[in-house]
């Protein structure tokens, strides 16, 4: 057999590095299979990480692999290696807050939102806990969104699995056990590239125009008049920030009121003396930064063309007051004739309306309202809310508590009653007039489930800004709905003013893995070694005797006095 | 920490056959070259096994337990006495004493084994983070395999080349290897009809595999005395 083997070795080789060739190509394969076997995998949507003017926000670091925990701890516990799971339902919000602003260390932050309640009924009563809930999320999130948070936060939603894995965590912190007990604990994992900085974020701003009718004698210019919604948001968790009411329900009442009048425009007879401009700006939370460039890219022929314009801003959840938001003292002829336009129509409608002054400061880089950008350029405009005084920066910009569930939409239906008879009194010239263009049950009355079905949609699609692409579906829809009604729709693309910058990874996948501690393994090791030995003693006594395992150990020492 | 768990886990399944070899005095007479041959063997065995369950079992979509289906298992399985068969009488081993002789093939079977069923699980589930009880069940499988293996070699040797055999033995030797041959079928039946825990199943595998150990020892030494 060996004389055998000598006489093939010049084949041999080529046979031995094929085989050695196969066996490295196995090993290869089976370290690349992957080990992606989690007890639970969960869709988690990371806090936003923006700068402002260089100033970091937000949380830092989007990597997380460290044990979990739950609330309460014992004061003074070193949390620096483990995840915080908190369920928002009851929160401890000083707690956090003592945590954020003192700057102590998290492994990690974990923040259980409650259930989505998709099946709820329109129209049901909330509860009082909803109201609790929502204010609970508004003071989370402005929380979260102005520190700086050197550890990955991380939002998802309850479920039973992670409820299981919470309560079980809950148990092995309540008898005391260290998360490196032998029992082990609960391991969060989110493999994740470091995040990277959104280069060039684009805002995408969309317009569609109704032109009026010109007369024959006419040679001027027809006046125009614009409807303006901001539609993008900004909130803690980009991937969650659907903003239903800031600000799904203006752009809804927009497309609604566009629809409603390119009905009226269609027909040469009801065609109206003015020119209709429906705008659907982005950048909102970003001091309406598109807003801005969508008014300097006019001519100053068209700017001058404006008679007014109205900007809707989130109108989904009033009741019966809303304001008119102005920049001009309301004493000012022309935004008298606005207001009283709307405020005659509410008056009809059974509902009040109200009117805020507030000037403008120009030095002062915030832009609270949008029409303050119209106003900046000495348009005349109105901004049409529920909300009663200016909000803060990046604060009512459809967040984590701006949901479907949040909304009314009765109070949108009203909205569009109220901006399109005004509209067209306005336009038809029938001011103070008892006149119901838009009745209901007629041909051009407003479609409630139009308004639901634009709201579903915008209600399950974040639309933060940077993080939509120039050819994102929404941007695409909103596009061709706008120019299912209007003409000449024009989109046009702009880059974020450059004091802002974003972070991309907004949703990453949490592991969650059991697992055995160090400690374990080392006990498992011990037992083995025990077992194996006595195994080995007992094999030898069976088969050869005790004097060969007594040899066994002498053997070493008798070589060396043979050696000598 | 895993890698730490998975050779672990790779002691618990691997070591008891090393140790085996290195006690008992296989090591002395140098008889791998007879367990490697018996581990190929068993290779081929494999493959002749997995196409008879292929050609005659109809994969079951629900957990459930078939008489029919298992009887057919358990005389595929009887493919396994063949192949001990052919290793035990027809290869031409170097001239050792049929004592070692089935120790060397029952070791070198159950390591093939072993390796085949056991390594890539280990491989692949027991390097992840989460932690389970499932390798190191599966590592005291392998020992109460290895145990069953040299069982059936032990007595394989004594009905087929051991001639000079009290009379009234041989039907215990051939119910004891039927029972042993029986035995993956056995633990199957309990684990989905009966439905018992991994952890009751392997302690009622090391138990049994014991208990077939000690008869067949006694078996063993009663055909060695003179009659």
């Amino acid at each position: 057999m060996a004389g055998r083997r000598r006489g093939g070795i010049g084949g041999g080789v080529e046979v031995l590095d094929s085989i050695y060739s196969v066996v490295a190509l196995v090993f290869i394969l089976v370290a690349c299979v992957e080990l992606g076997d989690a007890a639970t995998a969960v869709d988690v949507y990371r806090l936003i990480q923006y700068d402002i003017a260089g100033v970091p926000y937000g949380s830092r670091v989007a990597g997380l692999n460290h044990h979990a925990g739950a609330s309460p701890f014992a004061p003074g516990a070193d949390l620096s290696r483990t995840v915080v799971m908190m369920p928002v339902r009851e929160l401890n919000l000083t707690f956090l807050r003592e945590y954020i602003i003192s700057n102590q260390p998290l492994g990690g932050l974990l923040l259980l939102l409650p259930k989505k309640v998709s099946n709820r009924i329109v129209g049901e009563v909330k509860s009082k806990d909803d109201g609790l809930m929502r204010n609970i999320l508004v003071e989370l999130e402005q929380l979260l969104i102005q520190a700086n948070i050197p550890y990955p936060v991380y939002f998802a939603f309850e479920d039973d699995m992670i409820n299981a894995v919470l309560a079980d965590v809950r148990k092995s912190d309540a008898t005391g056990q260290p998360p490196m007990a032998t029992t082990g604990g609960y391991k969060l994992v989110v493999s994740i590239p470091e995040p990277k900085r959104v280069s060039s974020p684009t805002i995408t701003n969309i317009q569609g125009w109704l032109p009026g009718l010109k007369g024959d004698g006419d040679t001027n210019q027809l006046p125009t008049i614009a409807v303006v919604a901001s539609y993008d948001t900004f909130g803690a968790a980009p991937a969650l920030s659907v903003g239903s009411d800031s600000n799904g329900s203006g752009v809804v009442a927009l497309l609604e009121i566009a629809r409603l009048f390119s009905r009226l425009y269609s027909n040469p007879k009801t065609r109206g003396r003015y020119n209709l401009l429906f705008g659907l700006t982005s950048g909102g939370p970003y001091n309406y930064n598109g807003t801005l460039k969508w008014l300097r890219s006019f001519d100053q022929r068209l700017r001058e063309s404006i008679d007014y314009a109205i900007c809707l801003n989130s109108i989904g959840s009033w009741k019966n007051q809303l304001w008119i938001h102005v920049s001009k003292p309301p004493e000012n002829a022309y935004i008298k004739q606005v207001h009283e336009g709307l405020s005659d129509v509410a008056n009809e409608l059974g509902v009040t309306i109200g009117i805020k002054h507030k000037k403008i400061n120009i030095s002062n880089p915030r832009v609270a309202w949008e029409h303050e950008q119209f106003s900046r350029l000495r348009i005349t405009a109105v901004t049409l809310s529920e909300l009663s005084a200016a909000p803060e920066l990046l604060e009512s910009t459809g967040g984590l508590h701006d949901t479907r569930d949040s909304l009314d939409e009765a109070a949108i239906y009203r909205t569009i009653r109220l901006v399109a008879e005004s509209l067209a009194r306005h336009i038809y010239g029938h001011q103070g007039r008892n006149i119901q263009i838009f009745a209901d049950n007629s041909s051009l009355a407003v479609n409630p489930s139009y308004i639901s079905a634009w709201l579903d949609l915008l209600s399950r699609t974040p639309r933060v800004a940077p993080f939509l692409s120039k050819t994102d579906p929404i941007i695409s829809a909103l596009k061709k709905e706008l120019s299912d009604h209007t003409v000449e729709v024009h989109v046009q693309h702009e880059t974020i003013d450059g004091m802002f910058s974003f972070y991309d990874s907004t949703r990453a996948t949490l592991n969650i893995y059991q697992v055995a501690s160090v400690a374990f393994d080392l006990l498992l090791l011990l037992a083995l070694g025990a077992y194996l030995i006595l195994l080995f003693s007992f094999l030898v006594l069976t088969t050869r005797g005790l004097d060969d395992l007594i040899n066994l150990f002498r053997r070493p020492p008798s070589r060396k006095v043979k050696a000598a | 920490m895993t890698v730490f768990h998975f050779f672990n886990c790779a002691i618990l399944t691997f070591g008891p056959h090393a140790v085996y070899y290195s006690a008992t005095p296989l090591s002395e007479y140098d008889t791998i070259g007879t367990s490697v041959k018996a581990a190929a063997v068993y290779l081929g065995t494999a493959l002749v096994k997995l196409v008879c369950l292929a050609t005659f079992l109809n994969v079951s979509e629900n957990d459930c337990f078939d008489p029919y289906q298992e009887l057919l298992k358990v005389l595929i399985n009887f493919i396994d006495v063949a192949g001990l068969y052919f290793a035990l009488t027809q290869l031409t081993h170097r001239n050792i004493s049929q004592t070692h002789k089935f120790q060397a093939v029952g070791l070198g079977w159950a390591f093939a084994d072993s390796v085949l069923h056991r390594l890539v699980p280990l491989w692949v589930g027991a390097r992840g983070l989460e932690f389970t009880w499932e390798y190191i069940y599966q590592g005291l499988e392998a020992n109460a395999n290895l145990v069953l293996n040299l069982s059936l070699a032990a007595l394989g040797s004594l009905m087929w080349l051991r001639k000079n055999k009290p009379r009234t033995l041989i039907p215990i030797i051939y119910a004891c290897a039927g029972v042993l041959t029986t035995m993956p079928s056995i633990t199957s039946y309990l684990r989905r009809a009966m439905g018992w825990q991994t952890s009751k199943l392997v302690g009622f595998e090391l138990f049994s595999s014991l208990m077939m150990a000690f008869i067949s020892w006694q078996l063993f030494s009663a055909c060695q005395r003179p009659a």
